[in-house]
């Protein structure tokens, strides 16, 4: 399927990398259709992908595994809040990355994951019941992750 | 807005599949319990908000090329 992208122009998704969220997203009801796109140099691991709506054009988040930045990151999630992706066997959790003109005030948000049924293609978004912050602020760890990296 | 007024144990039906019900009312806090089919989701609205929000600025720029270079 070949859908119009503001940031990456036409791009051709595989059937594979559509994501439906039947329950939209939290403040975008109507958004229901998504891809999941990755940057073909660093594969699927580790990196960002972003999350793009298949309907609008304008609207991209970028979105990592949590445990990149927080690595033991393993919220509840009620049960309820689940049954839209129907299944939970082989679930992949992302969380939206925000960059503001400071870059040192980068965040991630990890109140409000998204829970994807990866067989299934269906994902939602969650809100925890647990205290998680909205901007969990990241711009140093990923440096010392920079760092880490580069001592071995 | 539509405004009714309930007792403790007193009920509200919306859609004909919601049902709203006051479970308790303690000074200025009151305790609801909310009966919804699986795909209506229920938040708390300040909650909402401020996720929605954060979608929101999560959405404004970042180049691909800004990302990648934070994350390389």
């Amino acid at each position: 399927m070949v859908i119009n992208t503001r940031i990456f122009g036409e791009v051709t998704i595989d059937d594979d990398k559509m994501l439906r969220f039947p329950g939209g997203i939290v403040g975008f009801p109507e958004l229901v259709d998504f891809a999941l796109i990755h940057d073909a140099d660093q594969g699927e691991q580790g990196g960002i992908r972003w999350l793009q709506s298949v309907q609008e054009p304008n609207f991209a988040m970028p979105v990592i595994d949590p445990l990149v930045v927080k690595n033991d990151y393993n919220p509840v999630v009620d049960d309820n809040l689940l049954k839209a992706i129907d299944s939970v066997d082989n679930v992949l959790v992302l969380v939206t990355i925000t960059v503001p003109s400071d870059l040192t005030k980068m965040s991630v948000n990890l109140k409000a994951p998204f829970v994807i049924n990866v067989d299934g293609k269906k994902a939602c978004q969650v809100i925890l019941e647990e205290e998680y912050p909205v901007k969990y602020y990241i711009y140093d760890i990923l440096k010392n992750n920079k760092a880490e990296k580069a001592g071995e | 807005m539509l405004a009714l007024s309930r007792r403790k144990g007193e009920a509200l039906v919306i859609n004909n599949n919601i049902e709203i019900t006051v479970l308790e009312v303690k000074g200025e806090q009151i305790k609801l319990g909310i009966s919804a089919p699986r795909e209506v989701p229920v938040y708390r609205k300040e909650v909402y908000i401020q996720i929605q929000e954060s979608n929101k600025e999560a959405m404004t720029e970042p180049t691909p090329e800004l990302l990648k270079k934070i994350f390389e």
